[in-house]
């Protein structure tokens, strides 16, 4: 295991504020990152192998490479929305390392060509963004914003206002439905210019990819997986949190040897490697190494890097149900088989638990999944179909017998 | 921005070979194929696609998703599937989707049998559901606005109505609330949907959601018939269907024709057919008799009248509405020129310039057409307020402007709905239009003291100078309200508009060029087919008065609603008035003493010419009622009791007569002009144009000064707004829309003058008589300038406001 | 006075389905100045988050939000000034309020809780709070919301109190709760999210 980058010292007292942060070297890589070219910079970039943090896995240098290099407005656009149920790194990461987060911005802007950026905060972050306001002021006054305005936008609670296209949609005062792609952001994105979105994580490790070489960073970590990721840990675990590992450790190794495992007399029932769109994986697939191409041959994904556990006090139903219920909340509205799919499965699903559920009703709901995938607009419909598809796969037995008990019950 | 240019590229479809223009949207590519790809949100006149139907999904070689036909440019070599079983499940998933809260009760919905659900459940859907659950239930219908309901059980979301309200009319009054499944179209606070364009969303909703108030349940789809024509309510000309059924119109709906309407109608145009029909229309002849309008036979009325004319001979003036075909005019013309020896024929509503400036501004070489006002790299509108005056044209100015970027420029002196769209604004004093073009004129070099000028049209020399920043672009339009080349200068004005056109774009430039707005729907035709005399219809007025003239004829026009100036002691002192009318309106029924019922504009047969220069034709939808008889027939035959060697059997005989006098109309039959007509300026026989014209540029008079108002008289300046006109009062649908007297001030004056918005208002004009109106206070009004919305447009001056007696401050 | 607080499922709003338009009332145009009195304070607020974009509609979730801090709520008078200020129709700034869950287009009580129940709160009982902290507290005081994951899982079950993120609450704990707001002190001060150091033992050295 090396050294935590991300998370060293996180807890030093004062390290929010410009003094602190800068006593230990921050902003340094300022400087040295404004003195590389924009394609020394980005090159950089690609051969760290830096993938995007917030779910997609995306090549980050090779996002910044595909921006134009007209002299049009471009735009940096920083991805704090942080909804994906079970993930919360961002949030620990903004909270006690904001001038980290300005510093990676300005680092990524330079490699982007972009001369604006904006960090899109959900709005339920309140403290967070006061925290990132107040971190604005000491970076302004610094100077550090001298060529680079940089505003902290506000959401007002919508998942979908993380995906790439409604963030930038919310961001230019309109309802957050996501766009057609193409074109994609790098061509046209905010107010129709180039834009470089990238998650929080992603920018806030730039600066240390500046400080330790592209090659060096590309050292850390699994083939195709480098360097560290924070991973949130939570559900039924002992010691839910965040922890940042080195990518390819085991999957174990992270949930029972940092985050204490299940309560003491569980089991693990099924597990969300990255996050509550991820398929679900059981407790026979724990040893599956925690990195990207790992997760995608065991049929699931790290996605943002939340592990959620739900042990076997709990049923598969309940479960499926609650995480339905997000999606149809959550749904945009905006494309046929997200909105009537996610409908359609909650319903089916709240009559399995009123006790009128049918094994044939699996077989619709499966197929209902189906149906959903890859036909939606953006992958938000996907997103609980996968999940809900794994369920019905791997756990058919479970919701038969629950179906038979509840109806036992109804009866 | 000149017209995008595609060259053909051959991709496959389905196993074919097809050849189309590259990058056309896969829908409309797969079309050149005889494929269809079902769609419910893709709607290319509202703009970019937004792919949230998914209905159109294909499979395309190369590509492992499926992707959405709608908004996938067609590219050389493309192999595209729709028929695999990929695409079939897809299309199956998405109509399954779709129906499972879609309450299935077509046999009670108004869009049954012309609805693409339906023919798209049919087409490719599995024909089965397995959605056990229950569906949504809410009220329904609902109103949204008096002309349409909706029903949001059967809404799909597709964003088509709301595309239209925020990205066409851009009104962004509908809009979508909510979120996920519980989204739904919905107004601000329960506000009702009412714009001047809203009717089209009816036509846009591709279920039965949206459905019009005064058409559901009239008729079903099979025993309707629909008839194809042009509305004649406004310059627009836009290309119509009328929805028939026992010979009764029920339904407008719009008839693409990308050159003239781009496939809108307003809501005037779609909802006004009820006119057509209503009680009040005149369907007999009628004779005044004892001080009364009674019903007489044809033949009592073709004598009476033919004997009043033939007593009148050489004291006969006629006067034209804007609604005359050019059939008529020529007609109306013959018989008043030609078989009664008088002079005035006249269709223009106030003094107008002179014949050799008339030719220049109407030259084909400085003629804008339609489209380009949306190609062009600027436009600018002066004196004119396209919603109201020509209401397509404010979409088309809107589209071009969001979509191709053109540069807008509105120099008015009432504010303007385009204001916010427009990189240039400038506000002049209400009848400073010749002097607002002699300053734009000495900005662009033409000579002349800015400063003053400016001064003198009652604007700033920095809002002149933003204007002239217009006059880089290569190819700019003007469009011009005719009211800016109307009254006692009008010749001056015309010069400078002349020298502004001649520093804007070269001559003969496709895509740049000018563009009148006229006061009436026809009034170019008119023009041209030579409705137009020395005399302007106030010395028309004041000959009357005098004795001069002793009959008047009135085609489609009552003086008193229509036109400024003296009419009542004319139509008093006229021994003999002839009508043609739909309605009695005041002035017909006080002073006509022959009246003979007109038909309306679904009934006629004929054409008329569109401001930039389109032969349209007009045919007749349904038949005439009661005893009503063609207009050109009972023109032709009045010449012939008269005496003239006419004869004129049907609408295309009139038509030929017609051409066979205007020079440049030559030839025009009703089979040249077809369902989408022709431009004149096309033809060969536009080289009878005169060709001796004199461009300029001129030498400018320096503008009158204007008299400055005193104490609590304001600028004034009437404007008749889209709901004015006969039609509009006498549709009970619009009713709730229709021109009512509203005085707008600024916040300044109404302080001043202690009057609040909603307040009822005195409106004395100087010299005319006092008008009591609704003070509406807006703050884009200029201080010190007032309008009044009323049926007489182009009402100039300075007037008296104050409190109403009765009124009450609240 | 009694505020009329109506929920549908999952704590959004009652969707206005069932609601016709208003046929006495005039159409909703951008609003006119000259007719639509606004607070200075509130114009000031709006017009500098205008002055942060390069289009100023980006203001919208900032003015509606001044306008919801305001008013307590989005109210229809308060959208049409921002509308106003904004120059744009009051229907556009409902359909972006409509859109997210912290704008309020209804009538709602003072305080905020936003009790998390999504997947990893309610394995560790979070229905139950929720269910608690309805039994304690007062619709008329409080706008007590089950919410999606607040992204504070790792203090599962967790509250967003006034935008003070909370956790873990026990079910004990929430008269507790309700009992500080009432009194104005702060609540759970030793549960604040912001005060917990980060769970990885490798952090420290
Ligand atoms: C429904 C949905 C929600 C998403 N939410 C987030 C989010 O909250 N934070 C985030 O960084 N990315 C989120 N993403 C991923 C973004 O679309 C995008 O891929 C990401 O911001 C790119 O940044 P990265 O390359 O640094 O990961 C989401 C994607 C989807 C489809
Ligand atoms: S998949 Fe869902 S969230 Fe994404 S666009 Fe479609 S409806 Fe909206
Ligand atoms: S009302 Fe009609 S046009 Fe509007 S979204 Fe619904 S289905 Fe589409
Ligand atoms: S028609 Fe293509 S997505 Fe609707
Ligand atoms: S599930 Fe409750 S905060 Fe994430």
């Amino acid at each position: 295991m090396t050294d935590p980058i991300l998370f060293k010292d996180i807890d030093e007292p004062g390290l929010r504020t410009l003094e602190v942060y800068r006593r230990r070297g921050g902003y340094d890589m300022v400087s040295k990152a404004l003195a590389m070219t924009r394609d020394e910079l980005v090159h950089d970039l690609e051969i760290s192998g830096l993938r995007g943090r917030g779910g997609a896995g995306f090549s980050m240098g090779k996002k910044a490479s595909f921006l134009p290099k007209t002299t049009m407005d471009k735009y940096l656009v920083c991805n704090a929305d942080e909804s994906e149920p079970g993930t919360f790194k961002d949030r620990e990461l903004m909270t006690k390392l904001p001038h980290m987060l300005i510093e990676g911005i300005i680092i990524a802007a330079h490699a982007a060509g972009a001369n604006r950026a904006f960090i899109y905060i959900r709005g339920e972050y309140q403290e967070v963004a006061d925290i990132l306001d107040a971190a604005l002021v000491e970076a302004r006054d610094a100077g550090y914003l001298d060529n680079l305005p940089l505003v902290v936008h506000r959401g007002a609670g919508a998942y979908i206002c993380g995906e790439e296209t409604g963030l930038l949609d919310s961001l230019e005062g309109k309802r957050g439905n996501p766009r057609l792609k193409p074109p994609f952001p790098a061509n046209q994105g905010l107010y129709q210019g180039p834009t470089l979105i990238n998650n929080v994580e992603t920018l806030m490790t730039v600066p240390h990819i500046v400080r330790m070489g592209g090659e060096s960073y590309a050292k850390i970590g699994a083939a195709n997986s480098t360097g560290t990721k924070v991973v949130s840990v939570s559900g039924n675990v002992q010691r839910p949190g965040n922890y940042e590992i080195e990518l390819g450790i085991a999957s174990r190794e992270l949930i029972y040897g940092l985050a204490g495992g299940p309560p003491e007399g569980r089991e693990i029932l099924f597990w969300f490697p990255g996050g509550s769109s991820s398929p679900v994986l059981t407790k026979d697939e724990l040893d599956v190494p925690y990195d990207f191409d790992s997760m995608a041959k065991a049929g699931s994904m790290i996605g943002s890097g939340a592990i959620i556990i739900v042990d076997d006090s709990n049923s598969v139903v309940d479960v499926a149900l609650k995480l339905a219920s997000f999606y149809r909340h959550e749904s945009c509205g905006k494309c046929t088989p997200c909105r009537e799919g996610t409908n359609w499965t909650v319903k089916v699903l709240e009559r399995i638990q009123s006790g009128l559920g049918t094994p044939m009703d699996l077989d619709i709901m499966a197929s209902v999944q189906d149906r959903i995938i890859g036909n939606c607009l953006c992958v938000l419909g996907d997103s609980m179909a996968m999940p809900i598809g794994s369920m019905i796969e791997k756990f058919r037995p479970q919701f038969e017998e629950y179906m038979e008990s509840r109806r036992e019950v109804a009866a | 921005m000149p017209r995008p240019f595609h060259r053909d590229i051959t991709f496959s479809i389905d196993g074919r070979e097809v050849t189309a223009p590259e990058n056309t949207i896969l829908v409309d590519a797969a079309k050149y194929g005889d494929v269809e790809i079902p769609v419910f949100c893709y709607e290319p006149k509202l703009g970019q696609p937004v792919g949230a139907c998914r209905m159109c999904l294909v499979e395309i070689e190369g590509i492992p998703k499926l992707q959405t036909a709608c908004s996938t440019p067609v590219k050389d070599g493309m192999v595209v599937h729709t028929l695999t079983d990929r695409v079939k499940e897809a299309q199956n998933a998405v109509v399954e989707f779709l129906l499972i809260n879609h309450p299935l009760d077509c046999p009670v919905c108004d869009k049954g049998g012309e609805c693409p659900l339906q023919d798209i459940s049919f087409g490719w859907g599995a024909g089965v559901s397995r959605f056990i659950e229950p569906k949504r239930h809410f009220e329904k219908p609902l109103s949204l606005s008096p002309l349409v309901a909706i029903d949001r059980e059967r809404c799909i979301l597709c964003y088509r109505c709301v595309r239209f309200s925020q990205e066409v009319a851009e009104d962004y009054q509908l809009v979508f609330e909510e979120r996920g499944a519980h989204t739904y179209v919905s107004t601000f606070n329960g506000h009702p949907y009412v714009a001047p364009f809203s009717g089209n969303i009816i036509e846009l909703c591709p279920v039965g959601a949206l459905t019009s108030k005064p058409y559901r349940f009239r008729a079903r789809p099979w025993d309707i018939e629909q008839a194809g024509s042009v509305c004649t309510l406004c310059p627009s000309q836009c290309n119509v269907s009328f929805t028939v059924r026992d010979d009764r119109v029920l339904r407008v709906l719009a008839r693409d024709h990308k050159e003239v309407d781009d496939g809108w109608l307003c809501d005037k145009g779609r909802f006004a057919y009820q006119a057509i029909h209503a009680d009040e229309r005149i369907t007999r002849p009628m004779i005044r008799d004892g001080g009364e309008l009674r019903e007489v036979s044809w033949d009592r009325a073709l004598d009476e009248a033919a004997a009043a004319l033939g007593r009148a001979r050489g004291k006969v003036a006629a006067v034209v509405g804007g609604q005359t075909s050019n059939e008529e005019g020529h007609l109306l013309s013959h018989l008043v020129r030609d078989v009664l020896g008088s002079s005035d024929v006249e269709s223009r509503v106030a003094g107008a310039p002179s014949a050799e400036l008339r030719v220049a501004l109407d030259h084909p070489d400085l003629q804008a057409t339609v489209p380009d006002i949306e190609f062009a790299h600027a436009v600018l509108v002066i004196d004119a307020e396209p919603v109201d005056d020509m209401p397509i044209i404010d979409l088309r100015i809107r589209k071009g402007v969001r979509r191709n970027h053109v540069k807008l420029g509105v120099a008015t002196s009432r504010p303007s709905s385009l204001d916010p769209n427009a990189s240039a604004v400038a506000r002049f004093a209400p009848g400073a239009g010749e002097a607002f073009l002699a300053a734009l004129n000495a900005a662009l070099g033409g000579g002349g003291v800015l400063s003053e000028l400016a001064e003198a049209a009652g604007t700033t020399e920095q809002a002149v100078r933003d204007v002239a920043a217009l006059f880089d672009a290569t190819d700019l339009v003007i469009l011009y309200g005719e009211r800016l080349l109307s009254g006692p200068r009008a010749d001056q004005t015309a010069r400078a508009l002349l020298n502004v056109a001649g520093k804007s774009f070269e001559r003969g430039r496709d895509g740049a060029g000018l563009m009148e707005i006229p006061a009436g729907t026809n009034s170019r035709g008119l023009r041209e087919v030579g409705c137009v005399s020395d005399r302007s219809p106030a010395e028309i007025a004041e000959a009357a008065a005098g004795g001069d003239l002793t009959a008047l004829y009135l085609l489609h026009t009552d003086p008193l609603v229509d036109l400024a100036g003296e009419w009542e002691p004319a139509l008093d002192r006229a021994t003999t008035v002839i009508a043609h009318s739909m309605f009695l309106t005041p002035g017909i029924a006080e002073h006509a003493t022959i009246v003979f019922p007109a038909e309306s504009w679904a009934e006629r047969e004929g054409t008329v010419t569109h401001p930039d220069g389109r032969l349209q034709r007009l045919r007749a939808g349904i038949g005439r009622p009661g005893d009503v008889r063609a207009c050109w027939q009972t023109l032709a035959e009045l010449s012939k009791r008269l005496g003239a060697d006419i004869s004129i059997l049907t609408g295309s005989m009139a038509t030929a007569q017609m051409a066979e006098h205007v020079p440049i109309y030559a030839g025009i039959t009703h089979d040249e002009l077809g369902g989408q007509g022709v431009r004149w300026q096309e033809r060969d026989a536009a080289s009878a144009y005169p060709g001796d014209v004199d461009f300029g540029p001129f030498g400018l008079e320096a503008p009158p000064v204007r008299p400055r108002p005193s104490g609590s008289e304001l600028q004034f300046a009437t404007f008749r707004s889209i709901w004015g006109g006969p039609e509009v009062a006498a549709s009970p649908a619009l009713q709730f829309l229709r021109s009512r007297p509203r005085v707008l001030l600024s916040p300044a004056d109404a302080q001043r003058l202690e009057l609040f918005d909603g307040l009822a208002a005195t409106v004395a004009p100087d010299g005319r008589e006092a008008v009591e109106a609704t003070v509406h206070v807006r703050d884009a009004v200029p201080e010190g300038s007032a309008f009044l919305e009323s049926d007489v447009a182009g009402v100039v001056g300075t007037a008296g406001i104050r409190k109403a007696e009765a009124a009450v401050v609240v | 006075m009694s505020i009329e607080v109506r929920r549908y499922e999952h704590g959004s709003r009652v969707p206005g389905w069932d609601e016709a338009a208003d046929l006495s009332k005039d159409p909703a145009q951008v609003p006119d100045p000259a007719t639509t009195p606004v607070p200075e304070d509130l114009r000031a607020e709006i017009e500098a988050h205008m002055a942060n974009y390069p289009d100023h509609r980006s203001a919208a979730i900032p003015a509606l939000a001044a306008v919801q801090r305001r008013y307590g709520w989005c109210t229809p008078e308060g959208i049409e000034q921002a509308a106003c200020v904004m120059r744009l129709t009051p229907a556009y700034l409902v359909a972006v309020a409509t859109f997210y869950d912290m704008l309020e287009t209804r009538p709602v009580a003072r305080h905020t809780i936003y009790v998390c129940t999504n997947i990893s709160c309610s394995l560790r009982g979070a229905d139950e709070l929720l269910a608690a902290f309805k039994d304690a507290g007062d619709e008329q005081e409080f706008n007590i919301r089950g919410f999606e994951c607040l992204g504070a899982c790792d203090i599962a079950p967790m509250a967003s109190v006034n935008g003070v993120y909370v956790g873990p609450v026990t079910r004990d704990e929430v008269p507790e709760v309700i009992a500080a707001l009432r009194q104005g002190r702060e609540v759970l001060p030793d549960k604040h999210l912001v005060k917990r150091p980060v769970a990885d033992p490798n952090a420290q050295t």
